[in-house]
């Protein structure tokens, strides 16, 4: 086999094995969700196909190793009535991963997979400079590290102070994990850093006179993580989103923004060392209509 | 009458909250509890007290240590 012909089997998720002739083959997986039929029918492949395994990969993806060459278009059209694709590879839209969201998880500000649903079937396996992966947490805990993504979201609660009960009492600013909450001068008012907040709301939970409340319960964009070689940790960009489509809207405009300025293999965190996080944030502002 | 005092700055979550529940369900409603309490147990103390119906009715401080004053509201989560 060629290497032009390998390189149109990996973009379609077909990975060389270190033993000639095999392959394993990755599927297309959003945030780690599959339906039992699909479980059952990636088993049955992996049985027929394969030698018996799957592995889970790091990012929530599926694949079935030691699949013959000569069985990749049987294993791709067995796998897909079930509803199950193949996955992607090199300079391409990667598996969007997310935690289970508010709708599962106590802690879930907002709904990872929906989100991650939206941001795949809109930008999965689409052509960038380079490999770029997006990740989905649905709040601050960060399970789903959303900086080690080239855009990660989280889940984010902004607090806002509100004068008329409030005591002083101190416990907001105490239970404040980052101190982001200060008096101010004139000892009258309590000032919110938005620098220093995490969006945890833990201000919120903890105000005993109900003084600290939510402003946006909303999503928090980050932009340029990536592991491998060299790591470096993704940082967050414009403010906190309110709604689902905003967010998708950003997302896209920072795909965007990687297309015009990035070069061929360059990771988009290597592309922001080069323009600067003030051009990124201005082009995504002005595909919003915020600027 | 004074209210009693629990002090749990020895204890650590969740025994924090276990004791601060057991102290309120000893209180006849609305009576009031206090608790002396560590910094780091406020938040889980706070809002375990307020998902469970309970009001915190004063709070003061001496450095690190809080004392939360607690109302056993007549509606709370048995």
């Amino acid at each position: 086999m060629s290497e032009a012909d390998y390189k149109e089997l990996k973009k379609g998720g077909m990975m060389r094995q270190a033993e000639a002739g095999h392959f394993s083959v990755r599927l297309h997986v959003v945030g780690g969700r599959l339906a039992t039929p699909q479980l059952r029918s990636i088993q049955e492949a992996a049985d027929r196909f394969g030698r018996g395994e799957i592995h889970l990969t790091a990012r929530q993806g599926v694949e079935i190793p030691h699949v013959p060459q000569d069985a990749l278009a049987a294993v791709k059209a067995f796998l897909a009535p079930s509803g199950v694709g193949v996955g992607v590879a090199g300079p391409t839209v990667r598996t969007v991963t997310a935690c289970q969201g508010c709708r599962v998880c106590p802690s879930g500000v907002i709904d990872s997979p929906a989100l991650a649903e939206a941001v795949d079937k809109e930008l999965y396996g689409k052509p960038v400079p380079h490999k770029f992966k997006i990740g989905v947490s649905g709040c601050v805990n960060n399970c789903m590290k959303a900086e080690e993504n080239d855009a990660g979201i989280k889940g984010w609660i902004e607090p806002r102070w509100e004068a008329p009960a409030c005591t002083f009492c101190g416990v907001c600013q105490a239970v404040c994990p980052t101190k982001a909450i200060s008096t101010s001068e004139d000892g009258v008012a309590l000032i919110v850093d938005p620098t220093l907040c995490i969006g945890c709301g833990d201000c919120i939970t903890s105000c005993p006179s109900g003084n600290m409340r939510e402003k946006i319960r909303g999503y928090r964009v980050f932009a340029g993580g990536k592991f491998g070689r060299k790591p470096s940790l993704g940082r967050r960009i414009l403010g906190v989103l309110r709604t689902k489509e905003e967010t998708m809207t950003a997302i896209v405009a920072v795909l965007g923004f990687f297309r015009e300025h990035g070069n061929p293999r360059e990771r988009f965190g290597d592309t922001l060392q080069r323009t600067g996080f003030p051009a990124l944030e201005t082009f995504v502002n002005e595909r919003m209509g915020l600027s | 009458m004074t209210a009693p005092l629990l002090d749990i700055t020895g204890d650590v979550c969740p025994m924090t909250f276990v004791k601060v529940k057991m102290g309120l369900q000893r209180i006849v409603p609305p009576g009031k509890l206090n608790v002396r309490l560590k910094e780091e147990a406020l938040k889980n103390v706070i809002s375990s007290l307020k998902t469970e119906g309970h009001r915190v009715t004063n709070v003061s401080r001496e450095g690190t240590i809080f004392l939360l004053e607690v109302e056993n509201s007549p509606g709370a989560i048995k």
